[in-house]
């Protein structure tokens, strides 16, 4: 096309010429019309092309015709015009040309820049955004209309303040002031947004002045990141790091109860917090605790929960409290599983979440966290708070457990304090450490005194008296309560008896570490226990003696009636023959005998009986006077001799022997029994041997018989009454049993003893002491 | 001294007293023998356990405090080897718990000393006429 173009401008120079046939001066404004034309080619070769080609058009005829020299001039004029022509508007043409190149350049490469600027505002993770000096929304991008939750559209019809939360606002505006007057040209701050959806998202915030404006219309460059996830997670720690802190600072359940609370809501960013507690029979849950931030209108809120009790599996909290797992409702209003709904939601608050206090294993109570903006629960955050609920339920668990050791603490402070027992504590090698009140005053000493002199002297009585009743000393191997009674002084002098018991306290790994010895003052108790005891003691013996009496006496009892019937059945029945009649002579003498012997036999025994009680009850008087035991021993052979003639009788009697003190009629009813049953037991004869002997203050009298002897069984007992010698040829020996009893009183009544020596077959021989007259020493005397 | 048998030519009915009391001894042989029955006599418990075994009497009339062994242990070991052998206790130990104590050692009769005549022949009359 290009190349066509002068060939073109050739042709229409020769068409103008042969239309108009008119002269080069005339077709000259068509010639230029033309250049004008080819002027506007495209390049300067192709503009000059074409002017040259039109002169030689302007030329060729002029020259071909042959005219004059002035045509010919004329048109080679006008041909170098053309040229100059051509040249010059290709020249000019081309500058204007070339400028507006540049100047579409230009314009290119703003465009350009500014389409990627836009394209990097928009693709960028940071929102950012232009406000006019009244904080009014002009240009934002996409990422800040997300971070916003608002539409690009709807955003310029707010201001920054707008939408920023109410608690932050204050600063903002004051922020903004600062930059409209030039005072700081930049502002960063974390502050809350509100989004289009109420809820409230945090951002970090840079707002500067854009450079190159006057202030006072300037627009202000806002950039602003979503920070909620890092705020949540910052969150989540601060919260974990300051219920710990407060679980650890050492403070009741009581008085952490509201810090906790506190901590939830501040950290986690709720408004109020309440702790529900189950009740002991887990029939439901109940308020006990509160918290909220500053703000008024939970009133209402707090009285209705406090006047809830919430059964399990009812609500969000009874569902909780029965699964065990985190429940929230993020938006009151459009969720109808809570109770309190209307008055939360009166009171403004749009959010709650439940978590169990999980103590052991089991669900003890759960917090109930409420907050005013609309709040969505992330995973992480539920996480957390079911960490913190079983963190809280150890915290109660041992918050239990301490205060109820403080209390026992505070008891037993105020037992040892108060306890009229003295009560110290010893370190584990006897050092004092303690005392109560009560020892002081019994032993009247200060603790230094105590501690220094009287405690340590009250230690080595302990082990002494412990060693006596081979008991461990006291520090050694202290079992529990081992007891010992010493005497001590009070700091006065005053003797006592303390009673002492140690008790080892160990250590946790079970060494004994303290060991507390109680000390009680037994003086009067052990006075009183002696005079006890003894009386005790002779009671017993004398009921014992009272047994005994009355065990005899029924024995006795029982003897003297069987001696008695036994007499009596002869007598009685012997006489029932005589008086039924009958009978012979002989026959009648005979049983008169009978029965003659018997009653004698039961007269006897009615005296035996009567002089012996009369000796044991000391009612039997002594006739004392001087007696000459060798006279009594000879008138008793003399008289014996004459009924026993199968025995032979001996006297080996000292001359020497001093005169006796005592009741002649009583010394010969001892010798004459003796000699009696001497010959009683002699059934076969033999010898009977009677002497006496001076031994000491004592005239010593024998009996001895070569008779039956006595059983080694039986010689213990033959001073008893109605003890016999039965066994044998001795059964059929008569007696009452009380001969040697009485024997043996009336030589105790006379202060001397009296013995036997026996064996069977061979004889007995029985000895008595009675004591010579004190005065009558002589052996002379019974001769004077 | 009439034969120890009786008119059908059966043996006489035979009691032995056992007593170490000598007087009561004679009582009851004499009130015995008048009353028709055949009376052996022991002087004591091991001589009445000896008479009774060998001489098989008819009854005993025991007494019970006598030496060596008493006539309770006397009675036991007769009624060991003879357990249909009657037994009277005859003795002066006569309060009611006495009485008690001999039938519970087994004594067929109890008779308290001292006794009617009457009483100690209708006792022996009693076992003799269940022969």
């Amino acid at each position: 096309m290009r190349r066509a173009t002068p060939l073109a401008a050739i042709a229409a120079v020769f068409a103008v010429e042969a239309a108009v046939g008119a002269g080069p001066v005339l077709a000259f404004p068509l010639y230029l019309t033309i250049i004008m034309l080819t002027a506007l080619q495209l390049s300067r070769i192709e503009s000059l092309e074409t002017a040259v080609l039109s002169a030689i058009a302007i030329l060729v005829p002029t020259l071909v015709r042959g005219e004059r020299t002035s045509v010919v001039a004329t048109a080679m004029l006008l041909a170098l015009v053309l040229i100059v022509a051509a040249l010059v508007v290709t020249a000019v043409r081309l500058q204007v040309f070339q400028k507006a190149a540049i100047a579409q350049r230009r314009a290119d490469d703003t465009a350009a820049s500014e389409e990627r600027m836009r394209m990097m505002l928009e693709a960028a993770m940071v929102g950012l955004a232009l406000v006019d000096g009244d904080g009014r929304w002009q240009q934002v991008n996409d990422r800040l209309g997300l971070i916003l939750g608002r539409s690009r559209d709807e955003l310029p019809q707010l201001t920054l303040e707008e939408v920023t939360a109410e608690s932050d606002r204050p600063a903002l505006v004051e922020a903004l002031g600062l930059l409209r007057s030039g005072d700081i040209v930049r502002w960063e701050a974390e502050l809350y947004q509100v989004r289009g959806d109420g809820t409230r998202v945090p951002v970090s915030v840079a707002i500067s002045n854009t450079p190159g404006r006057a202030s006072s219309q300037s627009l202000l460059l806002v950039q602003e990141t979503d920070i909620s996830a890092r705020k949540r997670l910052d969150g989540l720690r601060d919260t974990l790091v300051a219920i710990r802190h407060i679980i650890v600072s050492g403070l009741t359940w009581e008085q952490a109860v509201p810090q906790l609370l506190g901590g939830l809501c501040t950290y986690l960013d709720w408004d109020l917090a309440q702790f529900w507690a189950a009740d002991h029979d887990r029939q439901s849950l109940r308020v006990r605790h509160f918290w909220h931030r500053e703000a008024s209108g939970f009133e209402a809120f707090r009285e209705e929960s406090r006047a809830t009790a919430i059964p399990m599996g009812f609500g969000l909290l009874g569902r909780v409290w029965q699964s065990g797992v985190v429940a929230s409702i993020d938006d009151l209003s459009r969720v109808n599983d809570y109770s309190r709904s209307d008055l939360a939601r009166g009171a403004g608050l749009n959010s709650v979440l439940a978590f169990p206090v999980v103590e052991n294993g089991v669900v003890v109570g759960a917090i109930e966290l409420l907050a005013r903006h609309v709040r969505a629960v992330q995973d992480d955050e539920v996480t957390m708070l079911s960490t913190v609920g079983v963190e809280i339920g150890q915290f109660i668990r041992r918050s239990d457990i301490t205060q109820a050791l403080r209390r026992s603490e505070a008891d037993h402070r105020a037992i040892f304090e108060r306890s009229p027992i003295g009560i110290v504590r010893i370190s584990s090698d006897g050092e004092l450490v303690e005392s109560n009140p009560a020892v002081l005053s019994m032993l009247g000493h200060d603790f230094e005194a105590l501690r220094a002199g009287a405690w340590p002297d009250l230690l080595r009585a302990y082990d002494q008296a412990a060693g006596r009743q081979q008991m461990a000393p006291l520090l050694a191997g202290i079992t529990s309560g081992s007891t010992v009674q010493v005497r001590a002084a009070t700091a006065s002098g005053k003797w006592l008896w303390l009673q002492l018991t140690a008790t080892s306290i160990p250590d946790s790994v079970g060494r004994p570490e303290h060991v507390l010895v109680m000390i009680e003052d037994v003086t009067t108790v052990r006075e009183t226990s002696d005079q006890l005891a003894e009386a005790l003691e002779s009671q017993r013996s004398a009921n014992a003696n009272l047994e005994k009496l009355d065990q005899t006496k029924t024995e006795f009892l029982s003897i003297v009636s069987h001696e008695f019937r036994t007499a009596l059945t002869g007598i009685q029945g012997f006489s029932e023959l005589i008086r039924d009649g009958g009978l012979e002579t002989e026959e009648l003498k005979a049983y008169g005998g009978y029965i003659f012997n018997d009653a004698d036999r039961i007269n006897r025994l009615i005296g035996d009986m009567l002089d012996l009680d009369r000796m044991e009850s000391g009612r039997m008087s002594m006739r004392t006077g001087d007696v000459d035991i060798n006279e009594v021993l000879s008138e008793a052979i003399a008289r014996a001799g004459t009924s026993a003639a199968t025995v032979e009788f001996e006297a080996d009697l000292d001359p020497r022997l001093p005169i006796v003190a005592g009741d002649r009629d009583r010394l010969i009813q001892v010798v004459s029994n003796l000699v009696n049953n001497a010959v009683k037991y002699s059934p076969d004869g033999g010898k009977v041997t009677l002497s006496t002997r001076g031994e000491g203050g004592f005239a010593l009298v024998s009996v001895a018989d070569t008779g039956l002897g006595i059983p080694p069984d039986e010689i213990g007992h033959v001073f008893e009454r109605f003890r016999r010698v039965r066994s044998g040829a001795a059964q059929s020996i008569p007696g009452t049993g009380l001969g040697l009893t009485i024997v043996k009183q009336i030589v105790e009544m006379h202060g001397g003893k009296i013995w036997v020596e026996s064996a069977v077959g061979h004889g007995s021989a029985f000895h008595f002491t009675i004591p010579l007259a004190a005065e009558e020493t002589s052996p002379l005397r019974r001769h004077a | 001294m009439p034969e120890p048998v009786g008119a059908g030519g059966t043996p006489k009915f035979t009691v032995l007293v056992a007593d170490d009391n000598d007087v009561a001894q004679r009582l009851c042989k004499r009130v015995l023998e008048k009353a028709g029955y055949n009376v052996i006599v022991a002087m004591d418990g091991l001589q009445a356990v000896d008479v009774a075994l060998s001489q098989r009497p008819s009854m005993i009339l025991m007494d019970v405090a006598m030496p060596g062994i008493d006539g309770l242990e006397a009675m036991r070991r007769i009624k060991a080897q003879l357990p249909a052998m009657p037994v009277v206790i005859a003795s002066a130990h006569s309060m009611a718990s006495d009485t008690d104590r001999f039938l519970a050692a087994g004594a067929d009769k109890v008779l308290s000393k001292p006794f009617r005549l009457a009483d100690l022949v209708a006792i022996v009359g009693q076992l003799a006429g269940k022969k």
